[in-house]
């Protein structure tokens, strides 16, 4: 079978994505949470790269018109999932930041910023 | 209640009389210009004084730092090397009270927005037992409308949100035992800190009166404190909490 273009990227890039995830992985470096979703969803392009039309079946399941559309759609709502996500940990990190500042401040009660000796810290 | 003068003649004498460990804390931003004369006219009335520096860029720190140890033992300084916000400065202050086993705080602007004359009867519910918060209550018609405005509408959120029904919410100048204070559970970082203490006090029972106090309103305060914005960035911050 012929493929088009974008469709030899697509799995180019998938491939290229699993390979990245599982190297990430064995540094540690990802959970095995995250391993398990970036995982199918690299899968996911893969296959349907291979047959877009794929996509059609989707559609009728869903009611959405064209394939592209629930890939789109889907692609969106997981932005926003993802994006959610993101905001809470750096509420998270700035709650930890503020926890580090106030312990900071209460260990250094009445220090002399301007002291050119600095034998404590 | 005190009247004018009376107050100033007791303010003193009832102090001194007391057995109770009163301490003043201070948050304080970028003040360098009011801090100093603060710091001063508290230390002259024998107050206990907590100052927290919240990262500032200016010389607050180092104002603060000469005039308390000039008062050795009278004055305890602090500083965020960030900036945190008022929330996290006031959690900071009153943390560093209770080691100091303060059994009355209270928290008194650095700009110089209150009145230590209204130090006093800020305490006096508490030391009579009648309440654990006090919360001075400004007197709406002195203040600016833009400013009048803002606190209305702050009022209003709070009582849409919290429940209750305070006469000045977002007033700085508050009086807090030790069983509140360790009651306190803020998260609010910022100046959303006014609106959650309403919060901690229905949740936990705390008994609440408001007094009233002077408002002290000069071209270098004007600019700051609740305004309009910052009464909308309170607004879409409660929002998220609730939606958390």
């Amino acid at each position: 079978m012929t493929l088009l273009l974008y469709q030899y990227i697509g799995i180019l890039i998938g491939i290229i994505g699993i390979i990245y995830t599982f190297l990430r992985f064995r540094e540690g470096k990802m959970s095995l949470g995250m391993l398990f979703i970036w995982g199918i969803i690299w899968i996911i392009l893969i296959g349907l790269s291979l047959d877009p039309m794929a996509t059609g079946y989707f559609a009728d399941l869903t009611g959405i018109g064209r394939g592209l559309d629930v890939v789109l759609i889907l692609g969106l709502i997981g932005c926003y999932y993802l994006i959610f996500r993101i905001y809470n940990m750096i509420e998270n990190i700035e709650q930890e930041i503020t926890h580090m500042a106030r312990e900071m401040a209460l260990q250094r009660e009445n220090k002399d910023l301007e002291s050119k000796e600095d034998k404590e810290n | 209640m005190f009247s004018g003068n009376l107050k100033k003649q007791n303010s003193h004498k009832l102090f001194i009389e007391s057995d109770l460990k009163i301490w003043i804390i201070l948050p304080a931003y970028n003040e360098e210009k009011i801090v100093g004369k603060v710091l001063k006219e508290l230390f002259n009335l024998g107050l206990n004084l907590i100052v927290i520096d919240d990262g500032s860029h200016d010389r607050t720190y180092e104002i603060a730092y000469d005039l308390i140890k000039s008062h050795p033992g009278k004055g305890f300084l602090y500083r965020h090397p960030i900036n945190r916000g008022l929330g996290a400065t006031l959690k900071t202050g009153m943390e560093a009270a209770l080691f100091k086993n303060a059994d009355i705080m209270v928290t008194f602007d650095a700009d110089g927005q209150h009145d230590p004359e209204d130090i006093l009867p800020v305490c006096k519910p508490i030391m009579e037992g009648r309440a654990d918060v006090v919360i001075g209550a400004r007197d709406f018609n002195e203040m600016p409308s833009q400013k009048k405005r803002a606190n209305q509408i702050m009022n209003l959120i709070t009582w849409i949100f919290y429940g209750a029904h305070v006469k000045d919410s977002q007033s700085g100048l508050r009086a807090f035992n030790r069983k509140a204070a360790v009651a306190l559970d803020i998260v609010s970082r910022e100046y959303g800190i006014s609106s959650e203490i309403i919060r901690e006090i229905r949740h936990k029972e705390l008994r609440m009166e408001e007094v009233p106090i002077k408002t002290i309103y000069t071209d270098y305060s004007l600019s700051k404190g609740t305004n309009t914005i910052v009464g909308l960035k309170i607004l879409v911050k409660m929002i998220r909490e609730i939606l958390k």
